[in-house]
């Protein structure tokens, strides 16, 4: 596909919800995160490292907020902790939440690139062509969640980040990026190649477990659940499906009880879901014991 | 894959020359040795290596005394990514940051490679040959006495070829020390349970309530607390499980609490006699000995609110079983073991006892069993070195010159040693002391078993086998030395063993019957072994004391305020650093701290009522003085600490090891008063009192929370939900 070929012909290719006529067919990309199991501990992250080539910036360039992770832990306190006439002490404890990119069905980043080197994937993910991508970084101003990064430097040859031994660890299934274009993450994509071309080898498509996010293989408490949305037999489809969320709505049922003052018993969620970008990852609200 | 019978060893050495050249010439070096070109096409694989598929191979991590069993994804050669072995009882395919962290120990460009003789202040390189020629001349003529060896936990094989060699020359000074150890929490146990390590079953309880014991950061086996923590969030019957933690400092256990309780600091154990004392159900000798400790004087001495008493109280008693756990927050005191007993104490008051706290096996061999210690064992080898007492001074996994607590003078007392020969990995502080350093292979070079001080729900030996070649020549592994060493003093008993790998699998063939391979040939059974990576064993089972005992429980009142020093120093151990030992790992320095979100340096949490008392604000350099010394370091305005308290986080502050380590921040090690715990003797590294002034400098911290703090600025980003309004039983 040319390049001329997709700006010209940009609706066609343009893949976004509500998809009534393309439905995602055999695979959409999804996730769900338990807020409720996940402890902060931040293994999802380094393991986001190891699997994706993720260069260490060092202390002076994460001043900058040069940071290359992928997948953050973001720490929020009560809002009224600490402050004068609040709450002393954060006495029930930190929320912690995993972020990384959504893969938006109507990505905010992929409207803006001018080459178009984000796009959407027929099986629902939002991509990142390397070699596409000029640098303008308008993808990251426009994106929502703030989980796009741009390699201000070469890390890999003059800044060295990998010296000696170092560079042996690199994975080689996934690119080691150079200076000037924007990464973010990929949903393992590498991963999801291997087991889509192993299962379409077989003549039958990739089965609910067959892939694992390195995020979400490690996670301790198992917080992390990754699948095929579409697949009635997959965790991610159940889990979605019993919380009543549905990716092409920018409201959900929870949001209608919440208005009417009631309590759902639901607690999945989307974040920022009232501005569309119809994310692929829901949360469950993290839940706190009221007795004590 | 492993059955074939084929000889892993050779294996390995075809996969390293043949594999690791490919690779390497394939990420642009062309060498694997100085100089030298190494093609090897691809059209002649060797054996069992596919261009371009990932091989797993099962061993275990060696970042931490956990214990969890790894599987190695090897590539062309090189060991990628370590991934959780799902077959260990353990860690279940789980892994902490840490532990993936392994590869980055064995790949860093600061190892040691060649065996180092002192000159002066430098090192000159020196073959290994020449150097157990220098040990075998200073051991000549110096009795057993006069030997110390320090070594950190060990366990497995190399602690029985490490006690034959100690035997050897009737040496019985073999120190165990671990700077951040749960030393007074085995003893605490010990008197509780009739056990020091029982088995807590997280999963089982539906209250737990935690007493600074931050097991799903760095406590005794995180990983494998952390998939018992999912269960109980999940919870029993559908009742989701209630998590409270008491402490002074925000730990990421606590910041995962349904409740956090802020507790004046070293007043746990009074808080747990005013819980036993407002549940009221304890009799006797219990009865009487919380009969004083009412809600309106423990919460005068605690500072927690006689409410919070209650409610807790009410809780532990409408949800049975619960399980309350002492941690190192509580025991690091002075008093240190009698608020650990006192905690303990709510366990057999409120009949967890069997349920929750359980007895567990062990691993039917003593002699592989954990040799563990704390910095008690540190301060009689010092005590000794500094009266002169050892003329060779051996130092295996233990950097005690970074570790010691400032007041033991460790570094000082240490020069007193006639010959020190450090076994290192890097050239860390204790190693630049050392007159002979030996680079000691990677963990994931070399062979060895583990036996975990935890054990999940069987007796496990644990397999720890290369992933590919050594990376240096010239590494050994640390069986590989004591054996070499053995053969100078016990040439005869020792002649039939080539190597450790040799006398690994002539020591576990030796005892296959009793390690589940009766029934199998020799080459079966060590390659079944190897692909599984652990051995799950029936094991004796410890006999758990379900009597409660009162007697000799007395609790000192709290601690005055100090005019000179008013603040109380809590040393943070992060999940990711601990001590300190694996600080050149750049990705443990680049993974923000959870709480603080602060990334390769160190920080001074303070409260912010204190810090707005002292005219302190966020990135002000401050200084930190006890009676020991002070250091200097930036301010970070952090709620979940007690007002009387300021924290600072072990792990940063080298001097050495090398350049992800070296200069960033500070160590708080350096401050620590010597005060112990009056029972067991160890450091109690809570008790450090210290005065905090500003410097008139301001740095702007490098973090990861952004301009708005911790604030969700109105936004629905991180969302909570009370219990009362949802049902997890429906739940997926």
């Amino acid at each position: 596909m040319s390049v001329s070929n997709l700006l010209e012909n940009w609706s066609q290719f343009r893949h976004f919800h509500p998809v009534d006529d393309k439905p995602h067919d055999p695979y959409k990309w999804a996730m769900s995160i338990d807020l409720d199991a996940c402890t902060g501990c931040n293994a999802c992250s380094v393991a986001c490292y190891a699997e994706n080539n993720l260069p260490v910036v060092g202390k002076d360039k994460y001043a900058h907020g040069h940071s290359m992770h992928w997948m953050r832990i973001e720490r929020y306190w009560d809002e009224d902790v600490g402050v004068a006439g609040g709450r002393e002490f954060p006495d029930q404890g930190a929320q912690f939440l995993p972020m990384m990119c959504q893969q938006c069905e109507a990505a905010p980043c992929e409207t803006v690139c001018p080459v178009a080197a984000t796009n959407h994937t027929a099986d629902g993910l939002n991509s990142q062509i390397y070699n596409r991508c000029i640098g303008s970084r308008y993808c990251s101003a426009n994106c929502p969640f703030k989980v796009r990064y741009f390699n201000w430097y070469d890390y890999p040859t003059t800044d060295n980040v990998w010296p000696a031994e170092m560079s042996q660890q690199l994975n080689p299934d996934v690119t080691v990026r150079g200076k000037g274009v924007m990464e973010k993450c990929t949903f393992c994509v590498q991963r999801i190649s291997a087991a889509k071309v192993a299962a379409k080898g077989e003549g039958r498509i990739v089965h609910d477990g067959e892939i694992q996010t390195a995020c979400q293989q490690v996670c301790p408490t198992s917080a992390i659940s990754f699948g095929n949305l579409v697949d009635p037999e997959s965790r991610v489809h159940k889990q979605w499906k019993a919380q009543q969320v549905e990716l092409d709505k920018e409201a959900q049922a929870k949001d209608k009880h919440g208005e009417e003052g009631g309590s759902s018993g639901l607690r999945g969620y989307r974040i920022l879901e009232e501005l569309r970008p119809y994310p692929s990852v829901m949360y469950l609200e993290r839940v706190r014991e009221s007795a004590v | 894959m492993m059955d074939s019978g084929f000889d892993r060893r050779d294996f390995l050495k075809v996969l390293g020359w043949g594999g690791a050249a490919v690779a390497l010439s394939g990420c642009g070096n062309t060498s694997i040795e100085d100089g030298r070109e190494t093609v090897v096409s691809y059209s002649e694989p060797a054996d069992y290596v596919i261009p371009s598929i990932g091989v797993y191979y099962n061993s275990t991590c060696a970042q931490c005394d956990a214990g969890c069993s790894i599987n190695g994804r090897v590539r062309e050669g090189r060991v990628l990514k370590l991934e959780g072995n799902p077959a260990s009882t353990i860690n279940r395919g789980k892994m902490c940051g840490l532990g993936q962290a392994g590869v980055q120990h064995h790949y860093n460009p600061d190892r040691v490679r060649e065996p180092l003789l002192r000159k002066g202040d430098a090192g000159e390189t020196i073959t290994w040959e020449k150097a157990y020629a220098l040990i075998a001349e200073k051991m000549n003529g110096v009795s057993g006495e006069e030997v110390a060896f320090l070594s950190g936990g060990v366990s497995g094989h190399l602690k029985v070829l490490l006690g034959n060699y100690l035997d050897s020359f009737g040496c019985k000074n073999h120190f165990v020390y671990e700077a951040v150890a749960p030393g007074v929490m085995r003893a605490a146990n010990k008197k509780s349970y009739g056990v020091a390590m029982p088995r807590y079953s997280i999963n089982k309880a539906k209250v737990v309530l935690s007493f600074g014991a931050d097991f799903l950061g760095s406590w005794v086996s995180p990983v494998h607390f952390s998939q018992q923590y999912a269960q109980f969030r999940k919870g029993v019957d559908g009742q989701r499980g209630v998590l409270i933690q008491v402490e002074s400092k925000m730990t990421l256990t606590g910041a995962n609490a349904d409740r956090w309780v802020a507790v004046r600091p070293g007043t746990e154990g009074i808080l747990a006699l005013g819980i036993i004392n407002a549940l009221g159900t304890a009799t006797g000798d219990i009865a009487a000995a919380v009969k004083e400790y009412d809600r309106v004087r423990v919460s005068k001495e605690t500072g927690v609110t006689p409410g919070q008493i209650d409610k807790i109280a009410a809780l532990l008693k409408l949800r049975s079983p619960s399980l309350v756990l002492a941690g190192s927050a509580a025991e690091g005191y002075a008093h240190g073991s009698q608020n650990a007993a006192a905690i303990n104490l709510l366990n057999h008051v409120l009949g967890n006892i069997g349920k929750t706290v359980e007895a567990c096996e062990s691993v039917p061999f003593p002699q592989m069993a954990p040799a563990t210690g704390n910095t008690a064992a540190l301060k009689s080898l010092s005590d000794g070195l500094a009266a002169g007492k050892y003329k060779v001074l051996f130092s295996y996994a233990a950097n005690p010159v970074f570790t010691a607590p400032g007041a033991m003078k460790f570094k000082e007392s240490m020069a007193k040693a006639g010959f020190k020969v450090a076994f290192a990995h890097y050239m860390d502080e204790t190693a630049l002391q050392a007159d002979l350093v030996l680079p000691l292979d990677s963990a994931l070079e070399d062979w060895g078993t583990q036996v975990p001080e935890y054990l999940a729900t069987c007796a496990q030996v644990n397999i720890q086998q290369p992933l590919m070649e050594r990376l240096h020549a010239n590494t050994r592994g640390m069986g590989d030395i004591l054996l070499a060493l053995l053969k100078q003093r016990r040439a005869e008993e020792y002649k039939g063993y080539e190597d450790y790998y040799a006398y690994l699998r002539g020591a576990l063939l030796k005892n296959k019957g009793a390690l589940g391979g009766a029934n199998v040939d020799d080459d079966t059974f060590w390659n079944e072994t190897l692909t599984r990576g652990l051995i799950k064993l029936e094991g004796p089972v410890g006999a758990l004391s379900a009597k409660a005992n009162a007697a000799g429980l007395k609790l000192p009142a709290p601690a005055e305020g100090d005019a000179q020093y008013p603040l109380h120093l809590i040393p943070g151990v992060t999940a990711s650093l601990r001590d300190g030992r694996h600080t050149n790992q750049p990705w443990l320095q680049e993974s923000p701290d959870p709480l603080t979100t602060i990334v390769w340096d160190s920080w001074v949490e303070i409260h912010p009522k204190k810090a707005a008392e002292l005219h302190i604000v966020e990135g002000d350099i401050v200084e930190i003085t006890s009676k020991t010394g002070s250091i200097k370091a930036q301010a970070y305005l952090f709620p979940g600490i007690h007002p009387e308290a300021i924290s600072v986080p072990l792990g940063r502050g080298h001097e050495a090891m090398g350049r992800y380590a070296k200069g960033y921040g500070v160590n708080p090690f350096q401050i620590m008063d010597a005060v112990y715990d009056n029972e067991t003797g160890e450091l109690a590294m809570h008790e450090t009192r210290v005065r905090i002034s500003k410097t008139g400098q301001r740095v702007i911290v490098v973090k990861d929370e952004g301009s708005a703090g911790g604030s969700q600025a109105g936004k629905k980003i991180a969302v909570r939900v009370s219990t009362d309004d949802v049902d997890l039983s429906e739940e997926v």
